[in-house]
C-alpha cells in the first residue's frame, strides 16, 4: 500500500498535530484528579496489580484514545491497584483515526464472515498493507502513548505497563512495551525478542534483549505476547532478577482454554515468577482477537494450587481482574524450592551449539 | 506407531514371574510399539518381591538400596531386556540407581526389540532429596533412532527443568519418554507444568509414565499420558490419552503426518531469537 503520496502525507500530519501531547494533555487535565488516589503500601512487599482486558473498538480521535485508556485506569485505581497492566497492539483502536478505514474494515469483515481465522493469515497483500499503515501512524501514535499514560500514571500516583505499539524506529517496525511510574516518567521499554509467525513475515524487527526494571513495587519486565512461548524468555529476567512479568497479549484465535494456557501461565512455573497479562479481545477487519486477562503466580503461591491468582471470566469482552503479590513469599519460595536444580555443564555442553544451527 | 504410559498400578509386583506375567499381558493387550515405565520403578518391584527389604521410611528404603542392594539392578534390568524382546517392542524400563567411578546416578535402560540398550540417560537436574543422599547429575541428553522417529528420555524431575526438553527437541527429538514419579499429594498442575509445557514449546510428542501406589510409605500418584502439540491433539488439550493415576495403562496412535504439517506451518523452533539468550549458559573454551 503506497502511503507516502501528497495527500497521504498532508493528512500524517494533520494526525501529528491532532495527537500532539499538549492537546492531549489539557484535555485529560480536565478529568484528572489532582491528587494521588492509590496510597503507597507498608511493611511486607505485598503489591496490588490489575490485569485489564480490553475490547477492541474503533477511535476517530486520539481525545477518545486517552478518555478510553483513562477509564480503563480508573477501574484499576477504583480497585486499589498500585500497578496496571494493559493489552498487545493497543494501538489498533486508533486505525479508526483514518478517514475510510471503517468502510475497509467492514470489507475485511464481509471477506472474512464465516471463516473467522482460527489462526489463520489474511494476504500477504493485506498483511503489508497493515505494516504500511502501522509505520505510516507512527509519529503520532508515539507522543499520544506517551502523553496519555505519562499523565495518566501521575495523576493516580501508580505504574502503568502501557501495552505495546507497533511503532516504528530506525526505518524499522518494532513491537514496544512501555512502562510508566508514578511520578509519570517513562521508566523503560521493551521491544518483542519473539515474533509471532505472522509478524516475521510482516518483517516486524524483533528486540534483541531482556530488560527488568527496579521499582519501588518490585523488579519489572515487559516481555511483549510470545515471548511468553519460550522459556528462555522468563529464565533470563529470572536470571536478571525479575519479580513480576508484565506481558500483554493479543492473541489471534477463538479462544481455547489450553491453547491460553501455553504461555505466561507454564513460564512462571518453571521461572518462579509472578505474571500479570493484560488481554486485547474484540473482531477487527475479520480477525478475532482472545484471551483472559489474569494474574498468575507459581503454584505454591496460588490457594488453589492451581498456578492462578486471578483470572477474568470472559473471554470476549471488556474486563478486569486484581490481586495481590506477595514479593516476599515470591523470595521464600525461590531460597526453599522443592525440586529446582541447574546444571551448567549440560548447558554450556549443547545450548552454543544447538542454538545457533539453522 | 502405538506407545503406551505405565504406572505399575494393579500390577502384581509379588513376584518377578507375576509382574512379567501381567506387564507382557497388558502390553499385549494394547498392540504397542513402544512402552514406557515410571520412575523408582526398580525400587518398588526390589521392595515388592522383598529383593530390598523396605525400612521405615522412603527415604531410608532408597539410601539402603544405594548402599547395599545395587546388585538387584543386574537381576532388574535383565528382565526388562527380556521382555523388551519377548515383546518385540522398545522399552524405556523406569528408572534404576547405578554406581560409577563412584558416582550414583538416577538412571533409564531403554531396550530395543533385539533386548540391547539403545539408551541410557541419567537425571539431569536433581532434587535437594537427591542430592542429600550423594545423587550425582548427568551431563548429557542423547537421542537413539527410532526409524522414522528421533528419541530422548526425560528422567524425573527433569520434566520440569524446560532446558532438558529444548536440548532434545532442538537436536531433532520426534518423540520423548518420560520416566515420572509424582508425590500423590500434589495435584494435576504440578504435572501439566512439566512434559506437557514441555511438549507445547518443543512440538514433539511425550509419553509420560507415572509411578502410582505405595513405596515405603510413600504414595505415588499422578497420571500416565500421551502428549502432543494442542493443535492435533483432540480438544487442543495436548493429550491423545490421559489417564487417571489409579490407570494401569494408555495407549495412543501418534499422526507423525499430522505433527510434521503443523511443524511446516508453525515452526515454533525456526523463531527461537539465539542471540538474545546468552546469559543462558556460560560458553565451553
Amino acid at each position: 500500500m503506497a502511503l507516502d503520496g501528497f495527500i497521504e502525507k498532508i493528512y500524517r500530519r494533520y494526525m501529528v498535530w491532532k495527537c500532539r501531547p499538549s492537546r492531549v494533555a489539557a484535555h485529560l487535565d480536565k478529568s484528572l484528579p489532582g491528587e494521588r488516589k492509590v496510597p503507597l503500601q507498608d511493611g511486607r512487599r505485598k503489591i496490588r496489580v490489575a490485569a485489564l482486558q480490553l475490547k477492541l473498538k474503533l477511535l476517530k480521535s486520539p481525545l477518545h484514545f486517552a478518555d478510553e485508556m483513562h477509564r480503563q485506569v480508573r477501574k484499576a485505581v477504583d480497585r486499589q491497584a498500585r500497578l496496571a497492566v494493559f493489552p498487545e497492539y493497543n494501538s489498533l483502536p486508533l486505525l479508526g483515526m483514518l478517514p475510510g478505514f471503517e468502510k475497509i474494515e467492514e470489507g475485511y469483515r464481509k471477506k472474512a464472515a464465516g471463516s473467522p481465522n482460527n489462526g489463520s493469515k489474511k494476504g500477504s497483500e493485506d498483511e503489508n498493507s497493515l505494516v504500511d499503515v502501522f509505520k505510516y501512524m507512527s509519529p503520532a501514535v508515539q507522543p499520544l502513548v506517551d502523553i496519555t499514560f505519562s499523565r495518566l500514571a501521575k495523576a493516580y500516583g501508580i505504574y502503568i505497563m502501557a501495552g505495546s505499539y507497533p511503532l516504528a524506529y530506525n526505518g524499522g517496525l518494532f513491537n514496544r512495551s512501555f512502562l510508566y511510574g508514578p511520578g509519570g516518567q517513562l521508566i523503560g521499554s521493551q521491544d518483542k525478542v519473539h515474533l509471532f509467525i505472522d509478524e516475521a513475515k510482516w518483517d516486524l524487527k524483533r528486540g534483541s534483549s531482556f530488560s527488568i526494571y527496579e521499582t519501588a513495587i518490585g523488579n519489572l519486565a515487559l516481555p511483549v505476547c510470545m515471548d511468553a512461548t519460550y522459556f528462555e524468555t522468563f529464565r533470563i529476567l529470572e536470571h536478571k532478577g525479575a519479580e513480576i512479568a508484565l506481558l500483554p497479549i493479543a492473541d489471534m484465535q477463538e479462544y481455547n482454554y489450553w491453547l491460553a494456557l501455553r504461555g505466561i501461565w507454564p513460564r512462571v512455573q518453571e521461572s518462579l515468577l509472578y505474571g500479570v497479562k493484560g488481554a486485547l479481545v474484540g473482531t477487527l477487519a475479520g480477525l478475532v482477537f482472545s484471551g483472559r486477562a489474569g494474574i498468575f503466580a507459581p503454584l505454591e503461591l496460588t490457594p488453589q494450587q492451581d498456578g492462578v491468582l486471578a483470572e477474568v471470566n470472559t473471554d470476549s469482552d471488556e474486563a478486569i481482574t486484581v490481586a495481590e503479590l506477595d514479593l516476599d513469599a515470591l523470595q521464600e519460595l525461590r531460597q526453599n524450592h522443592p525440586w529446582r536444580d541447574t546444571n551448567q555443564a549440560l548447558y554450556s555442553r549443547y545450548f552454543p551449539a544447538l542454538y545457533r544451527q539453522d | 506407531m502405538q506407545v503406551t504410559a505405565l504406572t505399575m498400578a494393579s500390577l502384581d509386583l509379588s513376584s518377578q514371574e507375576k509382574y512379567r506375567a501381567e506387564l507382557t499381558g497388558l502390553l499385549k493387550k494394547s498392540g504397542t510399539g513402544l512402552a514406557v515405565l515410571p520412575a523408582y520403578s526398580a525400587l518398588l518391584l526390589g521392595v515388592s518381591t522383598g529383593a530390598i527389604p523396605p525400612a521405615e521410611s522412603f527415604q531410608k528404603t532408597f539410601k539402603d538400596y544405594i548402599d547395599r542392594h545395587l546388585t538387584w539392578n543386574d537381576t532388574y534390568l535383565e528382565l526388562h531386556e527380556k521382555i523388551a524382546r519377548e515383546m518385540d517392542i522398545y522399552l524405556a524400563a523406569g528408572t534404576v540407581i547405578e554406581r560409577e567411578k563412584d558416582l550414583l546416578y538416577h538412571t533409564v535402560y531403554c531396550f530395543n526389540p533385539q533386548g540391547e540398550p539403545c539408551l541410557r540417560q541419567r537425571q539431569t537436574h536433581l532434587t535437594p532429596f537427591q542430592l542429600s543422599i550423594g545423587l550425582s547429575r548427568g551431563e548429557e541428553l542423547p537421542l537413539f533412532d527410532l526409524p522414522p522417529y528421533k528419541v530422548g528420555i526425560i528422567v524425573d524431575s527433569d520434566a520440569l527443568h524446560p532446558e532438558t526438553g529444548r536440548i532434545l527437541g532442538l537436536q531433532g527429538a520426534d518423540i520423548v519418554l518420560h520416566c515420572g514419579a509424582l508425590s500423590e499429594g500434589l495435584n494435576c498442575w504440578r504435572q501439566v507444568a512439566g512434559m506437557w509445557s514441555q511438549v507445547q514449546q518443543n512440538q514433539f510428542w511425550a509419553v509420560e509414565a507415572q509411578l502410582s501406589g505405595n513405596l515405603a510409605g510413600e504414595r505415588f500418584g499422578a497420571a500416565p499420558a500421551v502428549i502432543g502439540p494442542c493443535e492435533i491433539t483432540p480438544g487442543k488439550s495436548g493429550y491423545l490419552q490421559r489417564g487417571y493415576p489409579h490407570t494401569a495403562e494408555v495407549t495412543a496412535e501418534l499422526d507423525e503426518a499430522a505433527r510434521r504439517e503443523l511443524i511446516r506451518k508453525y515452526p515454533l523452533l525456526k523463531l527461537l531469537n539465539w542471540q538474545a539468550y546468552s546469559e543462558l549458559y556460560r560458553e565451553e573454551s
